[in-house]
């Protein structure tokens, strides 16, 4: 099997991508798990132009419209959907319409404040993937460019990044991030900075030390006699060829900063005035001792299934990706 | 190894500089007023000036001579006049579009410069103020100091001219607020001319150089003293040594109950690994991960305390209070160190040695229990070690949850009301231990296996 898997590579050339792509898509849970994302990635671009629009339209959106007489709606498929009101006979089309459009309306019922609980659920799909994608973009380049320098330049500069992020990782994560959200006040902007500033660490160190295993490969050394420049190496030699760590990294990392986010928001200190499914879960809380659990129940299933994909899809990106676990097998 | 142990020490402390600068950085240098955000701004300058006294926040940042006050309540007069809102004569002139929004002052008139409350007696002051102001007019700056030569108190008149200019102009007056600082009645003349006036400042004068927020918290550590929290009045090192107990009652148990059944179950793994059991626990385990904490806490409290009525629902009275947030940390933590210790496991399993051993005819169990589970200790031990730190900080959900009157319950409710110092000294107090446990490990390491080699 292994002697085969080498022989079939030299004979196609295949790169690191095309590689694990392929072993990728033969495994099932993994292209599973891939399906799950993107449809929660399709419902989190939906949330966002729904949100646009509104926004545009000067109009307060429907998941923020409160109706008073609608409050605590049960999941409208628990209704009977084609009870009628009216002792009538009506036709069987009718009592059809009628049952569907019941059904349409509030498909997972309505909060305290008569607010639809699945359009609320969907925007916090929105708000989650925004914080995933800027605690990203905050804590990838950060993790990658330190981990990078570190790795290359040895000496004071790696004896200075090893230092910041020590430092950094002495720190207890969550009362970091915490103390981080409140000083920059509450609001979006402090969740990510608190996430995105604390949980760099991990993927610097793991960076640094690819790079120091590179930095001494006879292409590094090529690139070094042909004269070029310390930055290009960095970026366009050896970069590419640690990035499956980026990959894998982010993978984990995503699902992390969700949680983190569901926790602050929970904790009043995230997300103002928007449906996150952490203050979701806040508002349920309370409502669930009273027998409505709808509203919980569908942030916490939310919540619970793209984590669920991104650990599970992580998993398999790394048993893909990494060389070493193809090796031991 | 007692060259090591002590290298190792040396190396500690920049870590441990480094975590005094963060937390410094972030309460001190980035946070804004911590007066402002604890107090809020229905409060009067004077509490906020003695609130930041208290803390020495004061002071100047790291270096300087000097300091910002709330003597004199800083305006850009780009909105309105600012203080001196109030004050007949004065007019407001905005011009924000050249950023040059500026007061004027009419002739012929003596103005009382607004205060918020006295200076503090004793100390050297100074104006600053950038002015504009024709050469036909003056102005100048006077202020009645009070001196006392026994028992009787004689008033010195203090004027200080400023110069005319053309030109937007900075100047700086000092004076000295004496030893009867509400007697000083300042004033500002202005003769001939009106004064323009675009920016008024009044700053402080710190004792020496060195007298700033950085050396003020660093003293401040080196006393071991903590600060006060604003919202109990109690000093932190008490509020922590009395929070610590329950919440190493919480975690203590959830830590080690959670670590041997993630070993056992793990050891399972490795024995079964890859058959139905195996797979089916690594499922299990990632489902576990995937859970949010938040949600085991609050359907675990709903269900099991609340409908089921096992268990206690708030509180922390007798033992039985512990019990379900101790099963509910020990099921929320178990995937995380299922899959962990199964990696650790599994990873001795292709070692050299257990082969040697299977070769020579032991059996499954006995490889296990004699040979993996004691080479894989050595991991085992270090994750121990490490774990130590976040011990002391308890579960910050679980007690706020169940009401348990740990550090957790202390550190939000000291985030719900921004509580500086408690949090800064959770936070300081965690990171000293969490490198004091790395120490610690690096020894152990050392000690327990020789193949690490003492650089």
């Amino acid at each position: 099997m292994t002697t085969h898997a080498i022989h079939r590579d030299k004979q196609t050339g295949k790169s690191l991508w095309a590689d694990a792509w392929s072993r990728l898509r033969h495994n099932r849970l993994a292209m599973f798990c891939l399906l799950v994302v993107i449809l929660y990635t399709g419902v989190a671009m939906y949330g966002e132009i729904v949100y646009r629009w509104h926004q545009w339209h000067d109009v307060t959106p429907p998941y923020q419209r409160t109706n008073m007489e609608l409050q605590y709606l049960p999941p409208s498929f628990l209704l009977s959907p084609f009870a009628v009101d009216d002792g009538e006979e009506v036709s069987s089309l009718k009592q059809a319409v009628t049952g569907i459009s019941n059904l349409m309306r509030h498909p997972l019922g309505t909060d305290g404040l008569g607010r639809d609980v699945f359009q609320r659920m969907i925007q916090g799909t929105r708000i989650a993937y925004m914080v995933g994608i800027v605690t990203s973009l905050i804590a990838l380049p950060i993790g990658v460019v330190l981990g990078c320098m570190a790795g290359y330049f040895g000496r004071r500069v790696d004896d200075f990044i090893v230092w910041i992020y020590t430092t950094f990782a002495s720190i207890p994560g969550l009362l970091f991030i915490l103390a981080i959200a409140m000083v920059v006040g509450q609001g979006l902007l402090g969740v990510y900075l608190g996430i995105g500033l604390t949980m760099w660490v991990g993927l610097c160190r793991l960076i640094r030390g690819e790079v120091i295993k590179h930095k001494e490969r006879p292409y590094v050394t090529a690139a070094h006699a042909l004269g070029l420049g310390h930055f290009r190496i960095i970026f366009r030699h050896i970069l590419p060829n640690v990035f499956h760590v980026v990959i894998v990294s982010f993978t984990l990392f995503f699902p992390a900063a969700i949680s983190t986010e569901v926790f602050l928001s929970f904790l009043g200190i995230g997300v103002e005035g928007e449906p996150s499914w952490g203050i979701m879960i806040s508002n349920a809380r309370l409502r669930l001792w009273h027998g409505i659990w709808w509203e919980m129940a569908a942030a916490t299933t939310a919540l619970f299934f793209i984590v669920l994909a991104f650990n599970l899809l992580g998993d398999a990106i790394r048993d893909a990706l990494d060389p070493r676990l193809r090796t031991g097998k | 190894m007692f060259n090591y142990v002590f290298r190792r020490i040396l190396q500690m402390i920049p870590t441990v500089f480094g975590v005094i600068l963060i937390t410094f950085v972030l309460f001190n240098v980035v946070g804004g007023s911590p007066a402002l955000m604890t107090l809020g701004r229905h409060v009067s300058p004077q509490m906020l000036e003695e609130f930041d006294e208290i803390r020495g926040f004061n002071k100047p940042l790291i270096l300087g001579l000097w300091a910002e006050t709330r003597t004199y309540e800083v305006s850009d007069f780009k909105r309105n006049a600012g203080p001196w809102r109030e004050v007949d004569g004065v007019t407001h002139h905005p011009d924000t579009d050249r950023d040059h929004s500026h007061i004027i002052l009419a002739p012929d008139m003596e103005y009382a410069i607004p205060l918020a409350f006295p200076p503090r007696a004793g100390t050297s002051f100074r104006w600053t103020l950038e002015y504009r102001l024709s050469s036909d007019g003056s102005a100048s700056f006077i202020y009645d100091k009070p001196e006392s030569e026994e028992n009787d108190i004689s008033f010195k008149k203090r004027r200080i001219d400023i110069p005319y200019s053309d030109r937007w102009r900075k100047i700086t007056l000092p004076f000295n607020a004496g030893e009867q600082p509400d007697e000083l009645n300042m004033r500002l003349t202005v003769e001939g001319a009106p004064i323009e006036i675009m920016a008024m400042e009044l700053e402080r004068r710190a004792d020496h150089i060195l007298d700033s927020q950085f050396v003020f918290f660093i003293r401040q550590l080196a006393r071991m003293d903590l600060g006060t929290s604003h919202v109990t009045n109690q000093p932190v090192t008490r509020m922590i040594r009395e929070g610590i107990g329950p919440s190493l009652k919480l975690t203590v148990p959830i830590f080690f109950v959670g670590l041997f059944m993630a070993i056992s179950l793990s050891l399972i793994c490795a024995f079964y690994r890859n058959s139905m059991m195996d797979r089916m626990f690594i499922v299990l385990a990632v489902a576990l991960m995937s859970i949010n904490y938040l949600v085991w806490i609050v359907v675990g409290q709903y269900l099991l305390a609340y409908q089921l009525g096992w268990f206690p629902v708030w509180g922390f009275e007798t033992i039985t209070y512990l019990a379900l947030p101790i099963i509910i940390g020990v099921i929320s933590g178990l995937g995380t160190d299922l899959r962990f210790y199964r990696t650790v496991m599994l990873d001795e399993m292709y070692k050299e040695y257990v082969r040697t051993a299977f070769a020579k005819g032991m059996g499954r169990g006995g490889v296990l229990f004699k040979h993996v589970l004691k080479n894989a200790m050595i991991t085992v031990i270090t994750n121990i070690i490490i774990a130590i730190p976040f011990l002391y900080t308890g579960s910050l959900l679980l007690e706020s949850f169940f009401g348990i009157p740990g550090l957790g319950y202390m550190g939000i409710e000291a985030i719900n009301s921004s509580d500086v110092d408690v949090i800064r000294a959770i936070v300081l107090i965690g990171a000293v231990l969490y490198v004091a446990a790395n120490l610690l490990t690096d020894i152990c390491y050392a000690w327990v296996d020789p193949r690490v080699q003492l650089k």
